[in-house]
């Protein structure tokens, strides 16, 4: 970890990109600023991972990008949730909520 | 990923790449935008905001270059990419990709040519059923491997034997038979077979049917079976052939069946009869005349079944210890057994392609090395645009493999040309097996050794190229210096090229040798001008020897009387075109000998004149003549070797000598020993009787002409026909193409060593020449200062050519090193020279000396022209 940011954990983006889109959709640097608002700032998603993982999401199913406009009128790329997606939504929050409570049990063992 | 959501990514990221990198940028610069927009939001003026989003982007390409790898099928379309880039770098630098892959070509195309040779001949199986089953069965003497078997022996050992499930033999020769009752008498080669050969093989008549067992007795009925050949040519392919008749030398013999097509077995036939059980010619237990073949039974092993004939062979050594002791039957495999002579010329021109490819690859990898250097900075530039270095080297050793694949393709067709000129070298075809081709084995070998050659080309060139850092690269792009780590690596490859090619120069000087000793080899007789052929008379039109001879005499006269015709002759058997026929002979006031103590020479027969004809020596005494005929005493003259043998060189005219189970000759003259079986022999010791007095009505004629003797071949036709239309002439050749189709398998050898060795010589100095000039070109800068500090052309010239000629001569001390363990292996083919020939090696070394010289003297010379002004300008 430099500068005080939390590199994102592997895999961990995919189910923050999924969340994010869980509730409307987002185009990419929406994305990027909802993950860094919510997060306060501890992940900074650069453009870098980003579009790789989009790329890798839309490429399973689990979002579909199309064209749009934003709220300045601007066209911009916006991605939302598939129903395989959800579905993967699910697993994910699963599967994490088993993780962090298995970790949270080992650092808090005496 | 569901399967077809795969296969559809997949086709769109392959098919749909424009469209889909098109979207990427519009929603990259869509995200600059927004970003910007954000920015300028934020109080920033819309110039700070653009630059300030690019700076947080980061690099835009790198994006792309990390979206794209992550697309399904990035694999397929990088490398797609990667073959389009390095075919278009390739084609821009055409010379360098036509010398590389006509370099690789040549290496991989011999070596293809070559396995399928040895793929066929010596690793796949013979046309029998069930070929890793059979064996021949060789006589040995007192351990010492001695050839054919005696019949008598073998119909003990088919009776006694139980490792077989069938044991067969067959005689190790053909007899020629005149087949009439044709439109023209025609001649006919035939074997003699037990009745079981071709079940032993596993090969079925294609019409008619085997010989039957009872058939072998006495009175079995002569049945014959034909080939396919003589069934097509004689008999029209007339089906209902089966159940008539041939008439050999006025016997009708029936036929039973026709073998298949391209059937063959240790020798041509047209014709197999049986071995004659109980006949009185050959009856003895010390003639030996037969191979034996065997198939084993499923379940025994060569040492059970060799236990097996060992026993049988001592039974008979005790039952019968004046033939038969210390004498066995070894056993052997037949496929080796049939590839014995062809082996070692395949593997030594296999090992020489091989040889010849490694140093077209180190070759090619220098070049690539130095091509490497070259291309430092476009390296710098795509890994500072973002490419991996895993990337660079897989699109370098594309580069690599691209062109070895392209050498591979042209090496196909290298394999082709060479592959017939093997085959006519090489005596595969004799062996009866299928004519190798260049089947789908040999082109997935083909596709392997290329492969497996860009990988060794490229890896240590792509893994040199792409080492560097690229800011420190970039930034002194313009002072390119020479690389140690790569100059030492091509130097390297230099020494181990030299070394090669010397080992390979050596190895070619040993057999141009042995070649040379070969050709002007003294034969005892003279070959030029010197017509050969078979004759043959009907023995119902000529009954007595009287007669016989007398055609015989009256028709020498009359050749002799043709115009260009020197003289004429005859004999039972021609030196060279026809071998052996080795009969005992021992002084006539001696008992017999003994098996083991007795001496053998060639028995000839020839009438008056024939040693002047053949331009053999006389030493002392007569010639046999014109007045030595049946019913006067009979004559004979030795040659030397004869002499030394049985009267320790003594005075041997007017003693007499026992010859086989015959009579007792008076010895009338002494001749020289002559070369009569093979060239690579020793001159045999050889006794001639009279032609008269043995009366025979089959005869090897040669007639000694002025001119070329093909042009008397006609009038003898002519003069033939006119005086008896049934005598049969035939293989009329030359004595200098007989001497020539004997060295041919050899010459087809030594050619093609030599033809690879001059490609190896050529690559060498080539590579030499290269690394030199780029050593050179590297060191301009230093050398521009050197002249300018006064250095001399002299001394310039000898700091690069003590470079060069230092290089060359670690890699003939290695080579020469490498060359005599080496030449040990080739020993089998050499003839009156020693493996350590020292004219083949100071020759070899002096060669490649002076070639490795001229190599290195052009950029030598290149260094005293740097103008140092210019130089030192650039500077």
């Amino acid at each position: 970890m430099t500068g005080g940011k939390a590199d994102l954990l592997r895999g961990t983006l995919d189910m923050l990109i999924l969340k994010t889109l869980s509730l409307q959709p987002v185009h990419g640097l929406g994305i990027s600023r909802r993950i860094e608002q919510i997060t306060g700032g501890v992940f900074q998603v650069q453009p870098g991972s980003l579009f790789p993982a989009l790329q890798r999401l839309e490429q399973e199913g689990w979002i579909k990008g199309t064209w749009g406009e934003s709220e300045n009128n601007r066209r911009a790329k916006f991605y939302r949730l598939t129903s395989a997606g959800r579905r993967r939504l699910g697993e994910e929050k699963r599967n994490w909520a088993q993780v962090t409570l298995a970790i949270t049990r080992v650092m808090e063992a005496t | 990923m569901p399967a077809y959501r795969r296969i559809i990514s997949t086709l769109q990221s392959l098919f749909r790449k424009e469209e889909l990198d098109r979207d990427l940028d519009e929603e990259l610069s869509s995200y600059l935008d927004l970003l910007a927009e954000e920015k300028v939001r934020a109080g920033m003026s819309p110039e700070q905001a653009r630059r300030a989003a690019r700076l947080e982007l980061g690099g835009v390409e790198q994006v792309k270059e990390k979206v794209r790898e992550r697309r399904v099928g990035a694999m397929t379309d990088t490398l797609f990419q990667d073959v389009r880039y390095a075919v278009r770098t390739l084609s821009k630098n055409a010379g360098f990709s036509a010398v590389a892959i006509l370099i690789l070509a040549i290496g991989i195309g011999g070596t293809t040519a070559l396995f399928s040779t040895i793929n066929t001949a010596l690793l796949s199986g013979l046309p029998y059923q069930q070929p890793d089953r059979l064996v021949v069965g060789l006589k040995t003497m007192n351990g010492e491997m001695s050839g054919p078997v005696s019949r008598v022996d073998y119909f003990d050992y088919r009776e006694y034997s139980r490792s077989f499930e069938e044991l067969a033999a067959l005689t190790t020769f053909t007899m020629q038979f005149t087949v009439t009752g044709g439109r023209q008498p025609a001649l006919v080669d035939a074997g003699f077979v037990t009745w079981n050969l071709f079940r032993t093989l596993g090969v079925n008549p294609i019409l008619g049917r085997h010989f039957l067992p009872e058939e072998e007795d006495p009175g079995g009925g002569g049945q014959i079976l034909i080939s396919y050949g003589f069934w097509q040519g004689h008999f029209g392919g007339d089906p209902g052939v089966v159940g008539s008749t041939l008439n050999l030398d006025g016997f009708p013999l029936p036929i039973v069946g026709v073998m298949p097509r391209g059937f063959r077995f240790m020798f041509d036939a047209d014709v197999w009869a049986l071995v004659d059980k109980n006949g009185p010619f050959d009856s003895e237990r010390d003639s030996h005349s037969h191979w034996v073949v065997g198939r084993l039974k499923s379940g025994v092993t060569m040492e059970q079944a060799q236990a097996d004939v060992d026993a049988i062979s001592s039974a008979l050594a005790e039952q019968y210890p004046e033939s038969n002791a210390g004498k066995a039957l070894l056993l052997t495999e037949l496929q080796s057994y049939m590839v014995r002579d062809v082996r070692l010329s395949l593997l030594l021109l296999m090992g020489t392609t091989v040889l010849v490819l490694l140093i077209a690859c180190g070759n090619v990898a220098g070049l690539l090395l130095a091509r490497g250097e070259r291309r430092l900075s476009e390296m710098a530039m795509r890994s500072a645009l973002g490419a991996s270095r895993r990337r660079l080297l897989r699109q370098l050793l594309t580069e690599s493999l691209i062109l070895t694949i392209a050498a591979g393709l042209l090496g196909i067709t290298v394999a082709y040309l060479l592959q017939g000129v093997i085959l006519q070298l090489l005596p595969v075809g004799e062996l009866g097996m299928e004519r190798p081709v260049i089947d789908s084995t040999a082109l997935v070998f083909t596709l392997l050794v290329s492969v497996a050659t860009g990988l060794v080309v490229g890896v240590v060139p792509a893994l040199r190229g792409t080492a560097t850092d690229p800011a420190q690269q970039l930034r002194s792009a313009s002072r390119a210096s020479e690389d140690v780590k790569s100059s030492r690596l091509r130097s390297g490859l230099i020494v181990l090229q030299v070394a090669l090619s010397v080992a390979l120069l050596i190895g070619s000087g040993l057999l141009i040798r042995s070649f040379a000793h070969l050709s002007m080899l003294d034969l005892g007789f003279d070959p030029e001008n010197l017509l050969t052929g078979q004759l043959q008379i009907q023995v119902s039109q000529y009954p007595t020897p009287e007669e016989r001879n007398q055609f015989f005499t009256s028709l020498l006269e009359e050749i002799e009387a043709l115009p260009g015709v020197v003289s004429a002759t005859v004999i039972n058997r021609l030196p060279i075109l026809s071998r052996w026929q080795d009969w005992s002979i021992w002084p006539a006031e001696q008992p017999p000998p003994s098996l083991q103590e007795s001496f053998s020479a060639m028995a000839r027969w020839v009438p008056p004149g024939y040693f002047e004809t053949m331009g053999i020596p006389f030493v002392s005494g007569r010639d046999i003549a014109a007045t030595d005929v049946p019913g006067s005493p009979n004559v004979i003259v030795l040659s030397e070797g004869v002499v030394r043998a049985l009267f320790q060189g003594s005075n041997p005219i007017g003693r007499m000598v026992n010859v086989g189970d015959w009579q007792t000759f008076e010895v009338v003259g002494v001749v020289r020993d002559a070369r009569i079986n093979t060239l690579r022999r020793a001159p045999d010791a050889a006794f001639y009787m009279s032609f008269a007095q043995m009366g025979p009505s089959r005869a090897q004629i040669a007639v000694r002409t002025a001119g070329d003797p093909n042009t008397l071949v006609g009038p003898i036709d002519d003069l033939l026909r006119r005086k008896d239309p049934n005598v049969l002439f035939a293989k009329a050749s030359t004595m200098a193409s007989v001497l020539d189709d004997q060295v041919a398998g050899f010459r087809i050898v030594i050619l093609s060593l030599v033809l690879f060795s001059a490609v190896a010589l050529a690559l060498t100095a080539i590579g030499l020449y290269g690394v030199l000039a780029y050593h050179v070109s590297q060191r301009q800068n230093e050398i521009g200062v050197r002249i300018a500090m006064g250095a001399s052309n002299g001394e310039l010239l000898g700091m690069i050519l003590r470079r060069g000629l230092l290089l060359a001569g670690f890699g003939l001390l290695l080579g020469v090193a490498a060359a005599y363990p080496g030449t040990l292996l080739v020993r089998q083919l050499l003839f009156e020279t020693q493996p350590l020939d020292a004219a083949s090696y100071v020759g070899a070394v002096g060669f490649l000396g002076l070639v490795a010289a001229l190599a290195c003297f052009l950029p030598a010379w290149r260094a005293t022209q740097v103008n140092p002004v210019e130089v030192l300008r650039r500077e």
